[in-house]
């Protein structure tokens, strides 16, 4: 424990210390101007990993808000006399209002499309500042002052502390930040936006706070570079540097603050590399020479296909011959770029960083932080006592999706406290109610009511917060997240501090006890000693119940679990049974959407049948076993009905 | 006077604008089969017609540089799928994203080198002496333009409803797995797609290159103009693109008119960012339904 704090904490000042040392023992204006240059990119960089890294979003529009932060930050300081400090915070202030006007029509869109929409604002913004005369100058270039810091003129080695400063506490903020429920939140939106909104989290807040903020530290170091260089144009910000900072977070490694260090580092040095031929030579038969390794271990492990392993040795061989034969290695800048990032997208995927963390990891035994003792079971789910009474009241609910009526005017009522087992053959629309209930379908017709009130329409988000909470058919777990982490970040009820507060790291307390709480409900399911495991990493049955644990983490007044037995082997089914009967034991009323007739018949006091989108027959389990219409919807014919068999794991 | 002007500078743009939607169709063609799309398309555009320009000046006959180019590009497509995307497909990410880009810029750089970084023109038997419709000029060229266009569209379209190639082209588009359990092969039809995507790009390449010249930037913004033409009509829209594509068309050589050349990318920047946040799926797209 404290091992691991000592180490990694005590690399970060001796990092720290050693960049703040060096203007005082080299007196070279030359490496100064990289070392600022260096803290620049750091903060820049460290904003493109929230959005590359965290959300998983191409974000092709970082080399545009380090420009309009730039200018924002020069343009204060030549028309209105800021300072610098003043005009540092216009620079945050602009990549964070740009960034939010961005990220709402950027909001829904995934993928192609959102590169897409980062892409256009870049150009966009460049045309503005190019054509923009009156305000910029346009093409013709911008001159900017370095003003006075808090009265002091500052020269380079004071302007330098300054970047390395604010990128320290840049490096602190997000540290905090990343690590408390907000860093849970990106990377859960990642894997699984309807998860995020069905377990109350939020995809639309978190995606816009993600960007808006990778915008503002944008901003914030086009604040800086306006100061550093002192002189701003238009296309210095364009295209070309947007592959450098690309290239420098995906080498770096992503979603981590010394990726990012590493790959500012990197991008500061490129033009060096480039320049010299010697030099150049060296790095690309290093180059060769790692995808080697890399490649020949990844093929005789197994571990990589194929292509994963050549096209890297390919594309480091093409640039190692390249390097001997190019002349000027300067006028194959963009093809040398492309060959770097290619190999390390390709055999690298996890960068630097990534792949010298395990091996640290493991060189210095460093375990993971501890974790707290599991909350009890009374805090964090309080038994609810069952009043009776009608909870969810389904009238009349229908669902159309063209011609086919996959919801028919079903109108059923659950008990509160009761487990009432929705079935039905395929097809026969249980997945579908269950779907416009949650909130992912907007109903086509008829009313839904929890507790008398109407409940949201259409928003799994809304539902999620009036107490509601879902399992997944087809599992929506958080694959690149914890055990552990899955079940904190649905917890309802546990985070309080404000933004700021977080940012300061003054919201530990609450993170502890959201782990507590999150590790008694692991227990519940029985996934206590997984907690660590990554949810992809777990047995298909382990992926069940954590879906289970994550949905109970809303507290929920309504269990929806659609079915959870789907694809288990018999001892996992026996195990399923008997948490949801402890889960029934907290008061918490279920919906249990099952195939398995012996789960249903041992644990549901009520049952409803559906099939083609219509209620067929309600009562307790053994009335509707015998009911010919259900006999007839299952097996297709109506013999004797006494003699029929049950309709026990059809479909 | 002044109308007829402004109908002038609408039809001139309009008329570019087809290559916009031609550009675009190359995006449809892979998007329908793999969902995804290649981010350097404009330097497969810029790379066709350098190439074409080669063939050109090694003294082939224009109807023989023509399909020549269009062969390079598709080349170029196949190239394109083996080395950047077929392998996120299989790993169901979105790497192509970025591997397209990187590829992008590798072309960029390997034509800045072999041909230089100087604007050529273009030689073409076909005239630019105007004809004049109702007092509005038109170049055989531009109508050139227009007819090629059009004329690999109806092929290409032709050719995946009438033949089984085609039609497997058609499965894969409309499920993937199902067509897969069918015996039909995704990969293969991918690859199709990304060959005929290459195509035509080369081909709308060699219909621009006598109007804009060649050079390593001739695409850059070119294809800027084709994602919107694709985004606001919608990737899955067929032939929504055309209209898409004349309509910007004249639009940007209005504002250009109005607001000086500098702005003239503007109005298409816009409309992607603003088609993007009303209807990602394009006015003539279709929604999808969300399934968990």
């Amino acid at each position: 424990m404290w091992k691991r704090l000592l180490l990694i904490r005590g690399a970060e000042l001796a990092v720290l210390a050693l960049l703040a040392a060096i203007p005082l023992m080299v007196d070279n204006s030359y490496v100064l101007g990289l070392l600022t240059l260096l803290a620049i990119y750091g903060i820049l960089l460290i904003g493109l990993d929230v959005t590359v890294g965290y959300l998983g979003q191409v974000n092709l529009a970082q080399a545009a808000f380090l420009g309009l932060g730039a200018y924002a930050a020069g343009l204060c300081v030549a028309n209105f006399d800021f300072g610098m400090l003043a005009a540092l915070a216009a620079a945050l202030v602009v990549g964070l209002i740009f960034g939010t006007l961005l990220a709402f029509p950027a909001l829904r869109l995934e993928g192609p499309q959102f590169a897409l929409a980062t892409l256009s604002f870049s150009a966009l913004s460049a045309t503005v500042l190019n054509e923009w005369e009156g305000l910029t100058l346009g093409a013709q270039g911008l001159q900017v002052s370095r003003p006075p810091f808090l009265g002091m003129t500052l020269d380079a080695s004071g302007f330098f502390w300054l970047c390395l400063l604010l990128l320290a506490l840049v490096w602190m903020a997000m540290r905090n930040l990343l690590s408390s429920q907000w860093g849970r939140a990106f990377e859960a939106l990642r894997d699984s936006p309807i998860a995020t909104d069905a377990m109350g989290v939020g995809t639309y807040r978190h995606k816009v706070a993600g960007f808006a903020l990778a915008s503002g530290l944008g901003g914030l170091a086009g604040g800086l570079y306006a100061f550093n260089f002192q002189y701003l144009q238009p296309q210095s910000f364009g295209w070309d540097l947007m592959v450098i900072l690309l290239l420098g977070v995906v080498l770096g490694g992503r979603k981590s603050l010394w990726g990012a260090l590493v790959g500012a580092s990197l991008i500061a040095l490129l033009p060096n590399l480039l320049s010299n031929r010697g030099l150049f030579q060296i790095f690309s038969a290093i180059g060769l020479l790692i995808a080697l390794a890399a490649g020949g271990q990844g093929l005789l492990k197994k571990t990589t296909r194929p292509f994963q392993a050549l096209a890297p040795v390919a594309a480091m061989g093409i640039l190692m011959v390249g390097s001997l034969i190019v002349e000027n290695t300067e006028d194959w800048r963009k093809a040398i770029f492309a060959l770097m990032l290619f190999s390390v997208v390709v055999g690298l995927p996890e960068g630097l960083m990534g792949f010298a963390a395990r091996f640290l990891t493991r060189l210095f035994h460093i375990e993971p932080p501890r974790l707290p003792a599991p909350a009890s079971l009374d805090t964090v789910l309080p038994k609810r006592t069952a009043n009776g009474g009608a909870l969810l009241e389904l009238r009349g609910l229908e669902r159309y999706f063209g011609g086919v009526k996959a919801v028919d005017g079903v109108s059923m009522t659950v008990q509160a406290g009761e487990i009432h087992g929705l079935i039905g053959p395929n097809g026969s629309g249980k997945s579908t109610a269950v779907n416009v209930i949650s909130g992912l379908y907007v109903p086509t017709g008829g009313d839904m009511l929890l507790r008398g009130k109407l409940l949201p329409v259409g928003s799994l988000f809304k539902v999620a917060r009036t107490g509601v909470a879902r399992t997944f058919q087809n599992l929506q777990l958080f694959g690149e997240l914890s055990a552990l982490d899955n079940v904190m970040v649905a917890l309802k009820d546990v985070y309080r501090s404000p933004l700021p507060l977080v940012l300061l790291g003054l919201a530990r307390a609450e993170e502890k006890r959201a782990s507590a709480a999150a590790l008694a409900l692991l227990e519940l399911v029985g996934l206590g000693d997984q907690a660590r495991s990554l949810a992809k990493d777990l047995t298909y049955g382990d992926q069940r119940f954590l879906e289970i644990a994550r949905a109970l983490a809303r507290k929920p007044e309504l269990l929806i679990l659609d079915e959870p037995a789907a694809g288990l082997a018999h001892p996992d089914v026996n195990k399923l049974m008997d948490i949801i009967k402890r889960i029934h034991e907290r008061g918490i009323s279920i919906i249990l959407i099952e195939h398995h007739m012996d789960v249903i018949s041992e644990l549901c006091g009520v049952v409803t049948v559906l099939d083609g989108g219509k209620i067929i027959a309600a009562g307790t389990a053994e009335q509707v076993k015998r009911d010919p219409k259900v006999i007839e919807a299952y097996l297709g014919v109506v013999d004797d009905p006494a003699g029929a068999a049950a309709p026990a794991q059809a479909g | 006077m002044y109308t007829l002007l402004i109908v002038q500078l609408a039809v001139s743009g309009a008329l570019m604008g087809m290559v916009y939607a031609l550009i675009a169709y190359g995006f449809q063609l892979t998007f329908a089969t793999s969902k995804s799309i290649n981010f350097g398309q404009g330097e497969l555009v810029m790379l066709s017609a350098f190439f074409s320009l080669t063939l050109i000046d090694s003294g082939l006959p224009y109807w023989l540089v023509v399909p020549g180019g269009m062969l390079f590009g598709a080349v170029l497509g196949l190239f394109v799928e083996r080395t950047a995307v077929r392998l996120s497909l299989e790993q169901k990410g979105e790497g192509w994203i970025l591997l397209t880009i990187i590829l992008g810029l590798l072309g960029f750089s390997a034509a800045e080198n072999i041909w230089g970084r100087d604007d050529r023109p273009f030689p073409t038997p076909i005239s630019s002496d105007p004809l004049h419709f109702f007092g509005i000029d038109v170049t055989p060229l531009e109508l050139s333009v227009a007819i090629g266009v059009l004329a690999v569209m109806g092929l290409v379209e032709l050719f995946k409803r009438k033949t089984l190639l085609g039609k497997a082209f058609e499965a894969v588009s409309a499920d993937r797995d199902a067509a897969q359990l069918m015996g039909i092969s995704a990969t293969r039809t991918i690859q199709l797609s990304y060959g005929l995507s290459g195509l035509v790009a080369a081909l709308a390449g060699i219909l621009v290159a006598p109007i804009t010249t060649v050079g390593p930037t001739m695409a850059s913004v070119l294809i800027l103009k084709a994602f919107s033409v694709a985004v606001v009509a919608g990737l899955d829209s067929g032939f929504g693109i055309v209209l898409v594509g004349l309509f910007l068309g004249a639009l940007e050589s209005l504002t250009s008119f109005y607001l000086g050349s500098g702005w003239r990318e503007a109005p298409g920047l816009v409309l992607l960012i603003l088609a993007l946040a009303v209807r990602p799926n394009g006015v003539f797209g279709k929604a999808s339904i969300r399934k968990v």
